[in-house]
């Protein structure tokens, strides 16, 4: 090759020394509003992974096994910020969504391939949220009949209607229901320190059941449909390479927020579930299970925190895949184009909601088996997905100088190597079985 | 339709030489940008064993979706090396973001399209359609059974530059020139990073700012932060004042100062002094371009001074008089000036109608008022002695109402 490698970074022009001092002098007292402005894309997709289908994992982890595996929960809380980080990165730097990016690099059958998952895992991933807002709402003696079809209505008014901000600021009042599992765990009064050991001291038997769980966990944490979401969210806010640092901080904010989420409703299920040796097989049981041993009220916060982060998720999804397919096909795709200019992109965000919800009001359709078909799609999607991404980060003509150097890969390549750990030792304990 | 030759529809395609024996697998199209419309074939990546060896067009006798044959039995294998404006058509164009200069629209390549044109191979064309695209991801025989659906001309095409050539849009394609800066700006808005970078700095200057004025605030507002503070600065002192200001005013305090810092001391503090201005009255809305001249100027003069001011004729509906101290006389409109005699002194072309004021402090509401009366197409601002300070027109108006206009809840309007 006889030309230098051109980047986005070689275009740009030496900054004027007298410029960066400005910019250094003036850094700290422009940080809070920027942080402000730039807040959203690591938050919201953090949180929306406090799901019904993840608080049902989480509820799971603590009431079989107790404080034991909330180790497990770290790891995935750890990998969380890895990954959404380096999503919100590469579509800050790159400009593009990830299903653009991986047809350019990896080519059109991979691309489809992968987005043809996302979509049937988003499809099924989405009636879960339906499932629990159905579950949920059910918990208060509202017919699932009324709540599923007016929270469709809702989440959909709310996305297309509201425009970019409006979806946004409603969503992160939303997520303020997450508040509900804390206040749960703390009316469980759970035994601290236990809770402390079981977070720090790995510890597992090593059995079908723990695995499944742990997987779980992971799988349910680290969304495809999230990573997907938020590197298409940062393109859609506009972001800058400026604005990374603040993404940085703004992912770190909602990973950890969700683990100490997922944390307090893993506590509330020990202290109570695992303690009676009750078991529990999803979210709303959990909550009805809550209410004799720890009130009323823990029954019902969780039960609203279940609604509320379902509703979250179920905005998110149909939005998150719309971005997907009309990335992979080169059609325009933004919350402020018309619907005529961009068809494909709202009839995607129309299918995934109605068939999403049509699943949990069709009688006689096995919505268990869904739900456990798009757990596992969910788990099989991630790893070509975190490949793909690790391949992207790496790769200099599209990252330029923000591209992950072999160090800073290390920590990628040890998470996508637990994770094919997991994901293989249950492959093999199913096939023992 | 017969002729066109798909690229995707060439990998994996056996290569033979003229005795008819198999060389290698095509993998690739090699073809260099550069001069013309059309760019040459200059030849292809071959698969051979493990080894990807380079085969000069010129040795090509024919391409074709079943089968490529080589002019000679004898064939010489190179390594493949790149050569500057040389790129690899399946790898670095299908499936990149391209300019459908003709639709103005950014595009996925899904396919490519070489025929044979006086006897060489060109690339003629890109196909966009969904079956194209569906086509390669089946088996390969499909892949070959060619339909093209939606094809645009290469000639319609601006690609952008590839890692590691380098091409770029220096030479911006000819057409993009023709284009309108709104539609420009809706390029700019649907391109990734970097090929956004490259179509804006492949822009005249001028045109890049007239581009800047029709973006939507906020992919305004990243354009500038993403752009080196230089570039920024001689795009902002390129636009109107009024918009310059209203750009600067959507970034953080320190991306601020950065591109004032760079701009020329003179062309910062004017921005600087109306940035002072709150974004809703009348000095914050106002341009500062005035044509402004005196009661004892001729016609004919003050229309060699319009013709100065040319670059500016869209800011400019009327010419203000003033007096000796520099007191708002008298707004004289255009079309007065044309239909005066050239020997005329402006000065007799001053009287009622008075032209409608407001001052630097006059809220929006108060301006939309003063313009609806007035009938007029712009008012002029002044400060508490009559100076005249600036000219806002009627677009200007529109242009803060049309903000809040498609936000349809409260917060929304900022």
């Amino acid at each position: 090759m006889t030309a230098q490698p051109q980047t986005p970074s070689d275009t740009r022009h030496p900054p004027v020394a007298g410029v960066e001092n400005a910019r250094r002098r003036r850094g700290r007292h422009v940080r809070l509003s920027m942080l402000l402005a730039v807040v959203g894309p690591g938050l919201l997709a953090g949180l929306s992974d406090d799901d019904p289908a993840g608080i049902t994992t989480y509820s799971v982890l603590g009431a079989r096994h107790g404080y034991q595996l909330l180790w497990v929960l770290l790891v995935s809380t750890i990998a969380l910020i890895l990954f959404q980080d380096l999503g919100a990165r590469i579509g800050v730097v790159t400009g593009q969504g990830i299903a653009g990016l991986v047809r350019q690099r990896y080519g059109a059958r991979a691309a489809t391939v992968a987005i043809v998952a996302l979509v049937v895992a988003n499809v099924g991933t989405t009636a879960a949220e339906f499932a629990g807002i159905a579950a949920g709402a059910e918990l208060f003696g509202v017919s699932r009949y009324l709540a599923v079809p007016a929270a469709a209505l809702l989440v959909s008014a709310l996305v297309l209607q509201g425009g970019f901000r409006g979806v946004q600021r409603v969503l992160l009042a939303l997520s303020a229901v997450f508040i509900a599992y804390i206040a749960a765990g703390i009316l469980s009064h759970p035994d601290w320190g236990a809770a402390a050991r079981g977070l720090v001291v790995p510890t597992m038997p090593f059995t079908r059941d723990t695995v499944i769980i742990a997987t779980a966990t992971l799988g349910t944490t680290l969304a495809p449909w999230g990573l997907a979401f938020i590197q298409s969210y940062a393109v859609d806010k506009r972001l800058t390479t400026a604005d990374l640092p603040y993404l940085r901080v703004d992912v770190i904010t909602g990973a950890v927020l969700t683990g100490v989420i997922g944390l307090f409703v893993v506590v509330a299920c020990a202290a109570t579930l695992h303690q009676q040796g009750a078991t529990v097989t999803d979210a709303a049981q959990a909550a009805q299970a809550l209410e004799p041993l720890a009130g009323r009220l823990a029954r019902d916060l969780f039960a609203a925190g279940l609604i509320g982060a379902a509703l979250l998720a179920a905005s998110i999804l149909p939005l998150s895949t719309s971005y997907a397919v009309a990335d992979l096909t080169g059609r325009p795709a933004a919350l402020d184009d018309a619907v005529r200019d961009a068809p494909l992109f709202y009839a995607t965000f129309a299918a995934v909601t109605v068939v999403g919800a049509g699943l949990v009001l069709v009688p006689g359709v096995p919505l268990i088996s869904v739900l456990v078909l798009t757990q596992v799609l969910n788990a099989i999607l991630l790893l070509p997905l975190l490949a793909f991404m690790y391949g992207i980060a790496r790769d200099h003509g599209l990252m330029g100088r923000y591209r992950a150097t072999r160090a800073a890969a290390g920590p990628y390549l040890v998470a996508i190597a637990a994770i094919t750990l997991c994901i293989a030792a249950l492959g093999v304990m199913e096939v023992a079985r | 339709m017969d002729g066109l030759i798909s690229v995707a529809g060439l990998t994996g395609v056996v290569l033979r030489n003229a005795d008819g024996a198999e060389v290698g697998r095509i993998a690739d199209v090699v073809a260099r940008w550069g001069v013309g419309s059309y760019p040459a074939v200059t030849g292809l990546v071959v698969r051979v064993g493990a080894r990807q060896a380079f085969v000069h067009a010129e040795q090509v006798a024919e391409l074709a979706a079943d089968g490529a044959r080589l002019d000679s039995a004898r064939l010489d294998l190179r390594e493949f090396v790149r050569r500057p404006g040389e790129v690899l058509l399946r790898h670095d164009v299908i499936d990149h973001q391209l300019v459908d200069v003709d639709g103005a629209r950014v595009v996925r390549a899904s396919d490519l399209y070489v025929a044979r044109v006086d006897d060489r191979y060109r690339l003629v064309g890109v196909d966009v359609g969904m079956r194209a695209f569906l086509r390669r991801i089946g088996p390969a025989r499909l892949r070959r059974s060619v339909v093209p659906e939606r094809v645009i001309d290469w000639g319609d095409v601006a690609p952008f530059s590839l890692p590691g050539a380098p091409v770029r849009l220096r030479t911006p394609h000819e057409r993009l020139r023709e284009l309108q800066p709104g539609e420009l700006a809706d390029l700019l808005e649907d391109l990734g990073r970097s090929e956004r970078h490259e179509l804006l700095t492949a822009l005249a200057p001028d045109t890049a700012a007239d581009v800047l004025e029709e973006m939507d605030q906020d992919d305004l507002t990243e354009m500038l932060r993403d752009a080196a503070p230089s570039l920024a600065a001689d795009l902002l002192g390129r636009m109107e004042p009024d918009e310059a200001v209203d750009a600067l005013r959507s970034l953080a305090d320190d991306d601020r100062d950065a591109i004032l810092t760079a701009m020329p001391t003179e062309t910062a503090d004017h921005l600087t002094g109306l940035l002072a201005y709150p974004k809703r009255e009348a000095g914050g809305i106002m341009t500062t371009h005035l044509v402004m001249v005196h009661a004892a100027d001729t016609v004919a003069g003050v229309r060699a001074v319009l013709r100065e001011r040319r670059a500016h004729s869209e800011d400019v509906d009327a010419v203000v008089v003033v007096d000796e101290d520099g007191r708002l006389l008298d707004d004289v409109p255009l079309f007065d000036l044309l239909v005066a005699d050239g020997g005329v002194l402006v000065g007799s072309l001053v009287g009622p109608p008075w032209p409608a004021t407001v001052t630097v402090d006059a809220d929006l509401d108060r301006v939309v008022d003063k313009l609806i009366a007035n009938r007029g197409s712009s008012l002029l601002v002044v400060d508490g002695s009559g100076h005249p300070l600036g000219r806002i027109l009627a677009d200007d108006v529109l242009d803060v109402l049309a903000a809040t206009r498609g936000r349809r809840w409260p917060w929304q309007q900022r």
